[in-house]
C-alpha cells in the first residue's frame, strides 16, 4: 500500500511550499501506515485495518486548513507568567518578558501606540526645547532685569524707537542719576582684507566701553576696549570674534597685529566669544531706522567691535546715528528712571529747540526688545503642540482601553484560578510601562530629527535658535508623560474585571467592549480629539490664508529676472565731502562705469544702482512743504530713496504722473525728485504734486514725478511715504547694483562679481542673489510658522481619524452579532451601513461644534500674526468644516464597510 | 461557571502540557506521542491526526519542541520531536498553573479523594 501517494492525492496542497508539504505528507503517511500495521498485527483483515487507518483522514478540508494555519509563522498567545515565583525581581523579569512577547504578537496595536506616543511626545519635546532656549532661559547679560533700551521718540513723525544724537547721549550720561551706566552703539558695515583670500564683508559694532560691560562681553584673549580707546582721533583698536579669528586667521596669533578694515589699519587688542553679539541684531531690527546690517539681513553676526570715538563736531545734535542702552541703578524702579529721563529730554528740547523739537525718551526692557517679536509665534506653537500631546494621549488611552477590555476574559480566568489582584496589576503595569518606554525612546529620536529640521529652517532672527538642543530635563519629562498615560490605563482591565461577575464576563459581549463606562469614555475621547483637531486645523488654515495673502500682495516692483548685488565702497578710496550736501566724484564715476559694464553683459536689459535695494527700509527724514509748515507736525518722516534714473525702468515701477528722474535732475537747482503714490494720497490728495517743492536736510527739491509705491519694509507692512533722489546728488558708501536680465538672473551672478572685482579688487560683493530670493527670505518667519502649524494640523487630522476609526471599530465589534442576525433575516446592507455611520457622525458632529466654539474663542490670540484675514474668517471655518467632515467620514466608513461585510454565519457562531 | 466552556479550554490547554510532558524524558515521533496519550489516559483522551499534527507544528513554531528527521538502519526515516530549553521552562510553568488550578477546584468542589 503506497500510503504516501494516498495522502498526497487527498492533500494536494497544504502550505504552498512544496518541500514543506512533502514533509507533512510523509509524516502523516507514516502515521497511517503504522496504524494499519498495528491493526493488521492485532488480527484485522486488510479492509478493516485500512478503514481504521483512513478514518483519520475523513475531514480532509479541515485537516488541510489546520495544518496550513499551524504552519504559518503566527505566534499563539504566550502563556502568562506564574502567579508566584522566587522573588520580586524574578517576577519583574518574567512580567517584562511576557509583556514584550505580547506586544510582539500584536504588531498593529504596538505600532499604533508607539507611533502615537512618539509623535505626541517627540514633537512636544522639540518645540519645548526651542521655547526653553529662546524664551524661558534668561538673556545672558549680567543684571538683565536692569538693562533697558533708551529709544528717542519723535512726536512729530510718530516714531517711538529712534536712534539718538551723540550730544544727547553725553547729556543723558552726565545728568542721569537713576541709571548707573548709559552706553551707545552704532552698526557699521565693513570690508576686511584677510591675510589671504578675497576681501570679505563683515558686520562691526562701534561701542562705548559701557556697552561691553553692560552686555557682559569679556575677552577670551587679550583685553576689551577701554575708555582710553574711545577718544576722537585716528582709528582705534578693535576686538574680533572667535569665529572671525578661526575662519580668517586660522587661529594664528593676532593680538597686537594690524588688520585692515575699510582700508584703514586697526590693531587687534582682544578676541571675544562668538556669541558676544547675542541680541544685537534683534535690537537693531527693532529700531525705526539706523539698524544697518541688522535690518538688511537677520543672519548677520557681529565679528568686529570697535570704539565709537564719538565727536560732537563730526556727529552734531541734528544727526541721530547712535542707539542708547542703560542700566538702572540698584533699587531704582523703571517708573522713576522713565520720569527722570523724560525730564532731561524736556530740558534738552527747551535748550535745543531746532534739533530736539518734539523729541523725548522711551525706555524698554532689553528682554522685551530681544524676545518680544518672537514670543507670540512661539507661544502659538507651544499651544499647538500641547493640543497634539493631549490628542496623542487620548488616542493611546483609547487604544489601551480597547486592548484592556479585550483581555477581560484572560483576567477573569486568571482571577478564577487564584491570581492575586496585585499580581495582575503588576503585569499590566509592566506591559504598559514597556510600551511607554519604547514610545518615549522613539519620541526622543523623533525629537532630535524634528529639532534639527527646525533649526535648519527657522528664521535667523529667533535668538539662540542655532544653539537649541535636547535638554536632559525634557528627556525625563518625556518618560514621565509616557509613563503617566501608561500607568493610568493599566488598572482599567483589572478594575473592570473585579467589578463585574466573572461568569458574565466569560459569556457576555461586554467583554468585547468593556461595558457602558468604557464605551462612554472612548466616545468622550473621540469628541475631544475632533474638537482639538478643529482648533489646530483652523489655526493652520488662517495662517495659510495669511501667507497666501502675503504672497499675493504685489511688492510694488517686479522681482522677475532681477539680480541684486550689495557693495560697500570704502571711504579711503571713495571719499565723500559734505559741502554741505555730500558729494563724491569717485563714487559717481564708479557708478557710471559699473552701470555701463553691467549693461554690456549678454542678456542684461537694464541696470540701476540704489543706496538701498527695494527691500531695505533705509532711513527717513522729517520734511516740510513750503507754505504748509503747520501741517508738517502731523506728517510721519519720509523714507529717503537714493537711486540712479534707470531704477524705475529696471524694477518696472509704474509712472503715475509727471516723469521719472533723469540725469539732468542731479544738476538742476533745486534738484528734481520723484515721490511715491503714498505721498500723493496723504500729502497731496486731489491735487497734482508735480512742480511742488519739498524741503528736507535744509534743501529744497522739486517734485518732477509720481511713481507707484514700493513695499520697502516688506509686503506685510504698508508702503511708507517715500521720495526718490538722484543717487549722484547724494552719494553714499553703501549701495546695491540691480540688473534685469532676459534669462535666469543667477546665470549673470558670476559675471557681475567678476566685473566688480575687475573694476576694484578690494571691493566686497555681498547679497548677490535674485531679488525674488530676497523677497522670499523676507517672509521667512511667516512661512516658518505657517509650515509648522500646517504640519501640526495634519498630525491632528491623522490622530483624530485614528481615534474615530478606533472607537467605531470597537462599536462595530460590539454589534457584530446583532448585525449578523439582521443580515441573516434579510436586512438591507445599505441601511445597516447608514446606521453604523450615523453613530460615528453623531460623535463627529459634537466634536465639530465644540471645536468651532473653541476656535472662535482662541482665535484672537492669533490676530497679531494674521495678514488680510480675521480670526473668525468664515471662508476658513467653512474649509475646515469640509476637511474635518471628509476625514471623519472616511474614518467612519472603513469600519462601517467592515460591518456590512460580516458573514452572518460567522457572526452568529462567534464565541 | 459553565463546565462546557472550560472543557473545550481544558482539552485545548492540556494537549500542550501532555505533549511537552511526554517529550520530557526522550524524543518521540508523532504516532508514538498520540499512542502514549491514549494508553496513559486509558483511552479517556485521544487525538486524531487533524488535532495532533497541527498541534505539533504549532509547538514547533513557538520554539518549544524541535523536530528532525532520523533515519535508522533498515527503517524508513521518521520525524522525531524533542523538548527545547524554552519548552522545558514552559512545561514547568504549565505544571505550576495546572497544579494551582486543581488545588483551587479541590477547595471549591472537593475533587480529590479525602
Amino acid at each position: 500500500m503506497n500510503w504516501h501517494a494516498y495522502v498526497r492525492e487527498r492533500l494536494p496542497e497544504i502550505t504552498g511550499d512544496a518541500a514543506r508539504d512533502e514533509e507533512i505528507v510523509e509524516e502523516i503517511a507514516q502515521h497511517l501506515a503504522q496504524r494499519y500495521d498495528e491493526a493488521r498485527a492485532a488480527g484485522a483483515d486488510h479492509a478493516r485495518a485500512f478503514d481504521a487507518a483512513v478514518i483519520q483522514l475523513q475531514e480532509r478540508a479541515t485537516l488541510s486548513r489546520l495544518l496550513r494555519e499551524a504552519d504559518r509563522p503566527r505566534a499563539m498567545p504566550p502563556s502568562p507568567p506564574p502567579n508566584r515565583s522566587a522573588s520580586m525581581l524574578s517576577d519583574l523579569y518574567l512580567d517584562v518578558l511576557y509583556a514584550v512577547r505580547l506586544l510582539r504578537r500584536t504588531p498593529a496595536f504596538t505600532a499604533a501606540a508607539v507611533a502615537t506616543l512618539a509623535l505626541g511626545i517627540g514633537v512636544t519635546i522639540a518645540i519645548f526645547n526651542v521655547v526653553d532656549a529662546v524664551l524661558i532661559r534668561p538673556a545672558p547679560y549680567p543684571d538683565v532685569d536692569r538693562l533697558v533700551m533708551m529709544w528717542e521718540t519723535d512726536s512729530a513723525s510718530g516714531t517711538s524707537r529712534e536712534p539718538a544724537s551723540f550730544p544727547d547721549f553725553l547729556d543723558f550720561k552726565a545728568q542721569s542719576r537713576t541709571t548707573d551706566r548709559i552706553g551707545a552703539f552704532m552698526a557699521i558695515d565693513g570690508n576686511l582684507q584677510p591675510p589671504s583670500g578675497d576681501p570679505m564683508r563683515l558686520a562691526a559694532l562701534a561701542v562705548t566701553p559701557e556697552m561691553l560691560e553692560m552686555l557682559g562681553v569679556r575677552a577670551t584673549r587679550g583685553r576689551v576696549l577701554s575708555t582710553s580707546d574711545d577718544v576722537p582721533g585716528p582709528p582705534g583698536p578693535v576686538l574680533i570674534s572667535e569665529r572671525l579669528w578661526r575662519s580668517a586667521y586660522n587661529s594664528a596669533e593676532v593680538i597686537g597685529q594690524s588688520i585692515r578694515i575699510n582700508d584703514r589699519p586697526r590693531t587687534v587688542v582682544g578676541i571675544v566669544p562668538t556669541d558676544a553679539d547675542f541680541g544685537i541684531v534683534q535690537i537693531l531690527r527693532a529700531a525705526d531706522y539706523g539698524g544697518g546690517f541688522g535690518t538688511r539681513d537677520s543672519r548677520t553676526r557681529v565679528d568686529v567691535w570697535m570704539p565709537l570715538q564719538g565727536d560732537a563736531r563730526r556727529l552734531p545734535r541734528s544727526t541721530h546715528p547712535i542707539l542708547l542702552m542703560a542700566r538702572l541703578a540698584p533699587g531704582v524702579t523703571s517708573t522713576a528712571a522713565q520720569q527722570e529721563l523724560t525730564r532731561i529730554a524736556s530740558d534738552l528740547e527747551r535748550q535745543y529747540r531746532d534739533d530736539n523739537d518734539k523729541r523725548g525718551i522711551a525706555m524698554q526692557p532689553i528682554s522685551q526688545v530681544v524676545f518680544g517679536p518672537v514670543k507670540p509665534p512661539l507661544l502659538v506653537l507651544m499651544v499647538a503642540v500641547g493640543l497634539i500631546l493631549v490628542m496623542a494621549c487620548a488616542n493611546v488611552a483609547n487604544l489601551l482601553l480597547t486592548r484592556g477590555t479585550r483581555r477581560l476574559r484572560e483576567v477573569a480566568v486568571r482571577s478564577a484560578l487564584g491570581a492575586e489582584t496585585g499580581r495582575l496589576v503588576r503585569q499590566f503595569v509592566a506591559e504598559n510601562v514597556v510600551l511607554a518606554g519604547v514610545g518615549a525612546a522613539v519620541a526622543l529620536i523623533l525629537a532630535f530629527a524634528v529639532l534639527r529640521t527646525l533649526v535648519a529652517i527657522a528664521p535667523a532672527e529667533i535668538p539662540r535658535i542655532a544653539a537649541v538642543g535636547i535638554d536632559v530635563r525634557t528627556m525625563f519629562v518625556a518618560f514621565a508623560c509616557a509613563a503617566v498615560v501608561a500607568l493610568a490605563f493599566s488598572l482599567v482591565p483589572v478594575a473592570q474585571a473585579k467589578s463585574a461577575h466573572v461568569a458574565m464576563l466569560l459569556k457576555s459581549e461586554d467583554r468585547v467592549t468593556g461595558g457602558t463606562d468604557a464605551r462612554r469614555l472612548r466616545a468622550l475621547l473621540v469628541v475631544a480629539e475632533v474638537a482639538l483637531a478643529v482648533v489646530l486645523v483652523t489655526g493652520a488654515g488662517l495662517l495659510i490664508r495669511s501667507f497666501w495673502n502675503l504672497l499675493a500682495t504685489p511688492p510694488g516692483f517686479d522681482v522677475a529676472r532681477t539680480l541684486k548685488a550689495e557693495l560697500q565702497l570704502p571711504q579711503s578710496r571713495y571719499p565723500i565731502q559734505n559741502n554741505p550736501m555730500p558729494t563724491s566724484p569717485a563714487i559717481v564715476q564708479f557708478n557710471a562705469a559699473l552701470i555701463a559694464r553691467a549693461l554690456a553683459i549678454p542678456g542684461v536689459q537694464s541696470a540701476a544702482i540704489a543706496a538701498n535695494h527695494p527691500l531695505d527700509g533705509g532711513f527717513a527724514s522729517s520734511f516740510v512743504i513750503p507754505h504748509r509748515e503747520a501741517e508738517a507736525a502731523n506728517w510721519p518722516e519720509i523714507s529717503i530713496r537714493r537711486v540712479t534714473p534707470s531704477y524705475f525702468e529696471t524694477l518696472r515701477i509704474p509712472l503715475l504722473q509727471g516723469r521719472f528722474l533723469e540725469d539732468r535732475d542731479r544738476a538742476s537747482m533745486p534738484a528734481g525728485v520723484v515721490i511715491n503714490q503714498t505721498v500723493m494720497d496723504r500729502i497731496f490728495p486731489g491735487t497734482d504734486p508735480v512742480g511742488h517743492e519739498i524741503r528736507f536736510w535744509g534743501t529744497s527739491w522739486t517734485i518732477v514725478g509720481v511713481v507707484g509705491a514700493e513695499h520697502v519694509q516688506g509686503v506685510a507692512k504698508e508702503p511708507p511715504i517715500a521720495v526718490y533722489l538722484p543717487l549722484d546728488a547724494v552719494p553714499g558708501n553703501a549701495e546695491s547694483l540691480i540688473v534685469r536680465t532676459s534669462r535666469d538672473p543667477s546665470s549673470a551672478a558670476s559675471t557681475v562679481r567678476s566685473i566688480i572685482r575687475e573694476m576694484d579688487p578690494g571691493l566686497v560683493v555681498s547679497g548677490l542673489e535674485p531679488l525674488s530670493e530676497t523677497l522670499s527670505k523676507s517672509l521667512t518667519q511667516q512661512r516658518f510658522l505657517m509650515m509648522l502649524l500646517a504640519a501640526f494640523a495634519f498630525l491632528a487630522l491623522v490622530l483624530a481619524a485614528v481615534g474615530i476609526h478606533g472607537v467605531l471599530s470597537c462599536s462595530v465589534a460590539q454589534q457584530r452579532r446583532e448585525i449578523g442576525v439582521r443580515m441573516a433575516l434579510g436586512a438591507d446592507a445599505g441601511r445597516l451601513l447608514r446606521s453604523v455611520m450615523t453613530q460615528g457622525a453623531a460623535l463627529t458632529a459634537v466634536g465639530l461644534i465644540v471645536g468651532f466654539a473653541l476656535s472662535l474663542a482662541l482665535g484672537r490670540f492669533l490676530t497679531g500674526l494674521l495678514f488680510g484675514v480675521t480670526s473668525s474668517d468664515l471662508a476658513t471655518l467653512a474649509a475646515v468644516l469640509v476637511v474635518l467632515a471628509a476625514v471623519s467620514a472616511f474614518s467612519i466608513w472603513l469600519p462601517a464597510r467592515r460591518a456590512v461585510r460580516v458573514d452572518p454565519l460567522v457572526a452568529l457562531k462567534q464565541e | 461557571m459553565s463546565v462546557n466552556v472550560f472543557s473545550r479550554e481544558v482539552k485545548k490547554g492540556s494537549a500542550e502540557l501532555m505533549i511537552l510532558a511526554l517529550l520530557e524524558g526522550r524524543s518521540r515521533h508523532g504516532y508514538e506521542i498520540g499512542k502514549q496519550i491514549e494508553e496513559r489516559s486509558r483511552g479517556a483522551i485521544s487525538f486524531q491526526i487533524a488535532s495532533l499534527y497541527p498541534m505539533l507544528y504549532r509547538l514547533e513554531r513557538r520554539g518549544w519542541i524541535e523536530g528532525r528527521w532520523v533515519e535508522k538502519a533498515g527503517e524508513r526515516r521518521r520525524r522525531f520531536y524533542r523538548l527545547t530549553t524554552e519548552g522545558r521552562q514552559v512545561l514547568r510553568r504549565q505544571r505550576s498553573v495546572w497544579h494551582e488550578f486543581v488545588e483551587a477546584l479541590d477547595r471549591v468542589a472537593g475533587i480529590k479523594p479525602a
